[in-house]
């Protein structure tokens, strides 16, 4: 007897676990064959510096749904979105790969010369997840490229859709900034004389003056515009935003200031202007930054292939699923999607409507059965004649009918509520002071009047928000949430309502339960079950394959009963695995979303194994934390929910059976009962669900993955965080109120000097910078320490 | 000391010069990637590519 090993051994490519797949090479372990595969290719090519770089850099190699055929990429307007160039021989693609994430990646990457010499060189843009391939197309054919880049681990995405991926910050912004920069610290330099008092000759001063007045004009004129137009939006649709007051604030400091140089009473305020746009900019920056280069919208075809192969008179040949007509045969080969709506005509079809309905359990289609768009094939190649074109098929109208339903209810920003009451007060006090100067010395009402509409300038305002929300946003994404945009923090922090989806959310899509009843196996008998497992192609059998860990015997006589069970003699004795019917047994009741398969050796019945699906570790205390401040609910498309699940929701909301309109139809009852909704799924079954609450979240295994259109997308190991998650932004909120707090601070004593009418441009200068930077310190210390916090 | 003005009209086309340059460094997209420059400097220097080669 060998003492088992308690520590688990770890992939040396990918860093997983090793499980039974486990293989040793070159001293090394493995835990697939795929990354052994991997390892050898990179071995070989004398780059495994791949591995020094850092540890387990690797992808591992799941089967990918959303896999395009090659043939996809020879499609002229594939090429013409990819191909940056071609001429005599030589091309150069443009690949979006999102599977890099570490700086192995970029290494590997940029050396895939050394793999294959028809690859002249290649350059990584890390931030678009881009790669730029220069190689001889004319012996290194384009779809022999994309072959080997997803051998390694980094095949290229593409997407049905027009537009392209989100290119970071857009180059204005930079622009913006940099000429904000220089204007500002000019300015400033002219305005030392002033500020030091110095005994100038009234010629030098003048001329400082009318200098600081020619740099104001691009402030004004170029770098404003945005809040100009941002406001005029506002006032044209009878809403106040926080770009009103920031607006007023800019004209009246520039008229002011015009004022006072062309009248000759001062040197007007023109280094606060340039300062004021300048961190207002900072703040616009860091918004642009914090916005992920994830997409998060989706179309219906980026889901479906956009490419089948189709049987002609000549052959078979690739084409677009958008050309397909009704009577034309196409082939769909094992795991491959059915993308339009279409008949059987050979072969015999094991569908997995689980893209749709979100049930993984497959349905037999026999020749002259009809198959809806969204079935995946799990079994051998079929043939297929098509019945409806893409554009007319039911999964289209499915698709339509959910983007018509009601839009979901808006939630007014914090920030635009602020602006609202801010602008009022600011006018309101303006307004007092203008009557009580009226009254004791006229001649001061403007300038007290402007001078408290430019002290009173929301920039510490207008930057506590994009700082504390982007800060956030970042903190979460090391997590594993990636959100949207800074408001959908603030519709988490007023979230009182988490429904649940279950297949894929909760429960892991390959991880089972698997308990055997009846009289207990020996090893040998074990092997013989795994061992006849493995020629079935059924789903129930791959998990029983991997569930079991005994040594493999050889099996002879293999019959498949697609449906029904999988009949072979290993070592001589009958083996029979299936339904009971098919194994001479009784048919159990099943509990709770339990699948049976019972096992008959020798011809005699033994008992069944109950497969079930598992939950992700920590979903249920999960699910109790959030219990303890918010209602959770449950709706599933699947017929019954596992006892793990149950327990953890009792009392609350569980529907089963849910069509996605009926999801839909939940959350929109909820939201007209008052309550803020934010439901969690995975794929297109919640699509609309997702859509409608008032924060969507998608669920995904990895974030290459294409998900429905959602406000967030959240890794599959971090479902667990979601209640730290939900804390977190409820606690950006407060720290946003305290900022605002803080700024109000700053703006009373500003506005106490203005209304004084003490207000000196060195003043003026001083405090804008400083309540700036301090209420932007104070937001991103207090973000990072809430986060930090374990309650 | 009027003197003062020819040298901020000379040194503020200077400055002019370096902006109209980041301008353009941030057009031609040089600030679109900032983390792949930090770590390609990392690497050790690969073997010469193939583009030299005519024929392999």
């Amino acid at each position: 007897m060998s003492v088992r090993e308690l520590t688990t051994v770890t992939c040396y490519h990918c860093g997983d676990a090793c499980a039974e797949d486990h293989r040793v090479h070159d001293d090394k372990d493995f835990c697939c064959h795929g990354c052994e595969v991997v390892y050898d290719l990179l071995n070989e090519s004398g780059l495994c510096d791949y591995y020094a770089l850092e540890a387990k850099p690797g992808v591992k190699q799941r089967s990918s749904v959303d896999e395009q055929r090659t043939e996809l990429f020879d499609l002229s307007e594939v090429r013409d979105r990819i191909v940056e160039f071609s001429e005599a021989g030589i091309t150069r693609v443009r690949f979006h790969v999102p599977q890099m994430h570490c700086s192995s990646c970029i290494w590997l990457l940029e050396n895939l010369h050394r793999i294959e010499p028809a690859i002249l060189r290649s350059r990584v843009s890390f931030t678009q997840k881009e790669v730029a391939i220069t190689f001889r197309e004319e012996r290194f054919p384009l779809a022999q490229l994309v072959k080997l880049m997803r051998r390694i681990g980094y095949g290229p995405q593409l997407t049905a859709a027009k537009e392209q991926v989100h290119k970071g910050v857009p180059h204005m912004v930079y622009i913006r900034l940099g000429v904000a920069g220089f204007i500002f610290g000019n300015t400033m330099m002219f305005s030392f004389p002033e500020y030091l008092g110095s005994n100038t000759e009234a010629g030098l001063r003048t001329g400082f003056q009318w200098l600081t007045v020619l740099f104001s004009l691009p402030v004004v004129f170029f770098l404003s515009t945005e809040f100009f137009r941002s406001a005029w939006a506002g006032i044209r649709s009878r809403t106040v935003n926080i770009d009103q007051p920031i607006a007023l604030g800019i004209v009246a400091l520039w008229t002011r200031s015009l004022w006072e140089v062309i009248t000759g009473i001062g040197p007007g305020y023109f280094d606060s202007l340039a300062g004021l746009l300048f961190f207002l900019l900072i703040g616009r920056w860091y918004q642009a930054y914090t916005y992920r280069a994830l997409r998060f919208d989706r179309a219906l075809e980026d889901f479906l292939p956009l490419v089948v192969i189709r049987r002609t008179a000549e052959g078979e040949v690739a084409a677009k699923v958008s050309d397909l007509v009704p009577g034309d045969r196409i082939i769909i080969r094992d795991q491959e999607l059915v993308p339009v709506d279409a008949v059987l005509r050979d072969g015999v079809g094991h569908i997995d409507n689980s893209f749709i309905t979100g049930e993984p359990l497959t349905t037999r289609k026999e020749v002259g059965g009809t198959i809806k768009a969204g079935g995946r094939q799990r079994g051998a190649v079929i043939e297929l004649e098509v019945l409806r074109s893409f554009a007319d098929s039911r999964l289209k109208k499915l698709w339509a009918e959910q983007a018509s339903l009601q839009d979901r209810p808006t939630m007014p920003r914090l920030i635009d509520q602020v602006a609202r009451r801010f602008t009022i007060a600011v006018l309101l006090i303006a307004l007092g002071a203008a009557l009580y100067w009226w009254g004791k010395d006229p001649a001061q009402v403007w300038p007290v009047v402007t001078a408290v509409l430019i002290v009173a300038c929301p920039c510490a305002l207008a930057l506590s928000m994009p700082f504390a929300y982007g800060h956030t946003i970042r903190l979460m994404g090391k997590k594993g949430l990636f959100l949207r945009d800074a408001e959908v923090v603030e519709r988490m922090a007023h979230v009182d309502t988490v429904v649940f989806d279950k297949t894929g959310t909760l429960t892991a899509r390959e991880a089972h339960e698997v308990v055997w009843m009846g009289a207990s196996l020996s090893t040998e008998e074990k092997s013989m079950v795994r061992s006849l497992a493995r020629n079935s192609t059924h789903p129930l059998s791959a998990v029983l394959y991997s569930e079991l860990k005994e040594p493999l015997l050889s099996v002879l006589d293999v019959d498949d009963h697609a449906g029904e069970g999988v009949f072979g003699l290993v070592n001589g004795v009958a083996v029979r695995l299936g339904a009971a019917s098919f194994s001479g047994g009784v048919e159990q009741p099943r509990a709770n979303g339990a699948a049976h398969v019972h096992l008959a050796i020798g011809g005699v019945w033994r008992g069944y194994f109950m497969v079930r699906k598992r939950a992700r570790t920590g979903i249920a205390q999960a699910v109790a934390r959030l219990r303890t401040r918010l209602r959770v609910a449950l709706l599933t498309g699947d017929a019954q929910v596992d006892a793990e699940l149950t327990d953890a929701f009792h009392d609350t909301q569980v529907r089963t059976g849910c069509s996605p309109l009926d999801k839909t139809q939940a959350i929109v009852q909820e939201q007209q009962a008052g309550h803020r909704v934010l439901m969690v799924g995975d794929g297109l079954n919640d699509a609309g669900a997702l859509a409608q609450s008032d924060v969507g979240i998608t669920v995904t295994e990895t974030t290459a993955a294409l998900t429905p259109a959602s406000d967030a997308i959240l890794d599959a190991q971090a479902v667990l965080l979601l209640p730290t998650f939900l804390l977190q932004a409820r606690r950006a909120r407060r720290i946003v109120l305290a900022s605002l707090a803080i700024s109000l601070c700053y703006n009373l004593v500003g506005v106490s000097f203005a209304v004084s009418g003490h207000l000196t441009p060195l003043f003026a200068a001083v405090l804008m910078p400083l309540s700036s930077v301090s209420v932007v310190a104070f937001v991103t210390v207090a973000v990072t320490l809430a986060a930090r916090s374990k309650h | 000391m009027s003197v003062i003005f020819l040298l901020i009209a000379a040194s503020t086309v200077v400055a002019g010069v370096f902006l109209a340059a980041f301008i353009r460094a941030v057009r031609h997209g040089q600030y679109d990637d900032d983390r792949s420059p930090a770590v390609r400097m990392l690497h050790d220097p690969a073997p010469p590519s193939n583009e030299n080669t005519v024929d392999r």
